[in-house]
């Protein structure tokens, strides 16, 4: 077999290396960048020989090929994941938004429940700590609310939350490890 | 011929990676076929580049690249002065724990078991 990689072969081989990129966020740009390059070359020199079907399962899973780059790039044991930090940084505030706002309704319920009328201005602490007063303003039972913002405290658990699920302690000793092999 | 032990494979393939550079300095699919051509098949594409990275890493290998007329431009990999020493090195282990693991194998062994015994 020896053809030339077709439109559709070079969308598969895209396919694949733009998969195994997903898996390397870990690594520096630069290197990230090289990998992809060789991986998209090495592909295309393999297609016409064996056929991109061949070509892409002689890579094996792709999950473990990024493990085994990952460790040979940045060597063996736990490393820091920037994406996991970020996952979290990027979830918790929406996931606490929702919580916030259930709060806050059913705050309201609660005092629509005792006065179906009420006018006036409720504040609750919400959840104490973690956020901010929440007042409501109702006319007759119908208003809305300001406050509940994540506060000082709850920005500082989701840092801690972040750190611990990226495993973000790690960054020093991946740095000098990584200064030890330049040297 | 029997299929080789992936693991004892993975075992050796660096040293195998850094003999086959001594010849001349070539890409990562050229040394897969390589492998290949030397009977060693079931070495796959996904157990051979991220060797080569981690040659890399170490400083047993050097790369460039190099444009090539079929696509993108290929990275070559060439032997470095330490991954020749690393070499030597290695080869003389492998072949000391060779002739260690042979001279059990050639023992006399005795008659085999007889089944369900």
């Amino acid at each position: 077999m020896s053809r030339a990689p077709s439109v559709i072969d070079r969308a598969r081989i895209e396919w694949a290396v733009w998969s195994l990129d997903q898996r390397l966020y870990e690594l520096p740009r630069r290197a990230r960048i090289e990998r992809r390059r060789e991986l998209r070359a090495n592909l295309l020199d393999a297609t016409p020989d064996i056929g991109v079907s061949a070509a892409l399962r002689r890579l094996g899973d792709h999950r473990r090929l990024a493990e085994d780059y990952l460790e040979a790039e940045l060597g063996p044991g736990r490393r820091p994941s920037w994406w996991a930090a970020v996952l979290v940084v990027t979830a918790f505030p929406l996931f606490f938004l929702s919580l916030s706002t259930d709060v806050a309704h059913a705050f309201r319920a609660g005092i629509v429940a005792s006065d179906p009328q009420a006018s006036g201005s409720f504040t609750t602490k919400g959840i104490a700590g973690l956020q901010s007063d929440i007042t409501y303003t109702l006319e007759a039972g119908q208003g809305s609310y300001v406050g509940g913002a994540m506060t000082p405290l709850c920005w500082f658990l989701m840092a801690v939350v972040a750190i611990v699920v990226g495993r973000l302690w790690l960054i020093p000793r991946a740095a000098w490890r990584r200064r030890a092999d330049l040297v | 011929m029997p299929g080789h032990d992936p693991q004892l494979l993975k075992g050796v393939l660096s040293i195998l990676l850094l003999r086959l550079l001594v010849d001349r300095e070539s890409y990562g699919y050229e040394l897969v076929q390589q492998l290949a051509a030397a009977g060693l098949p079931d070495v796959l594409e996904g157990t051979v580049y991220p060797a080569l990275a981690r040659l890399e890493r170490e400083g047993w290998v050097a790369t460039h690249l190099v444009r090539s007329s079929a696509g993108p431009a290929r990275k070559y990999y060439r032997l470095t002065a330490d991954g020749h020493a690393h070499l030597m090195e290695a080869s003389e282990a492998w072949r000391s724990f060779v002739a260690v693991v042979d001279d059990v194998l050639h023992a006399p062994t005795p008659v085999a078991p007889e089944p369900g015994a």
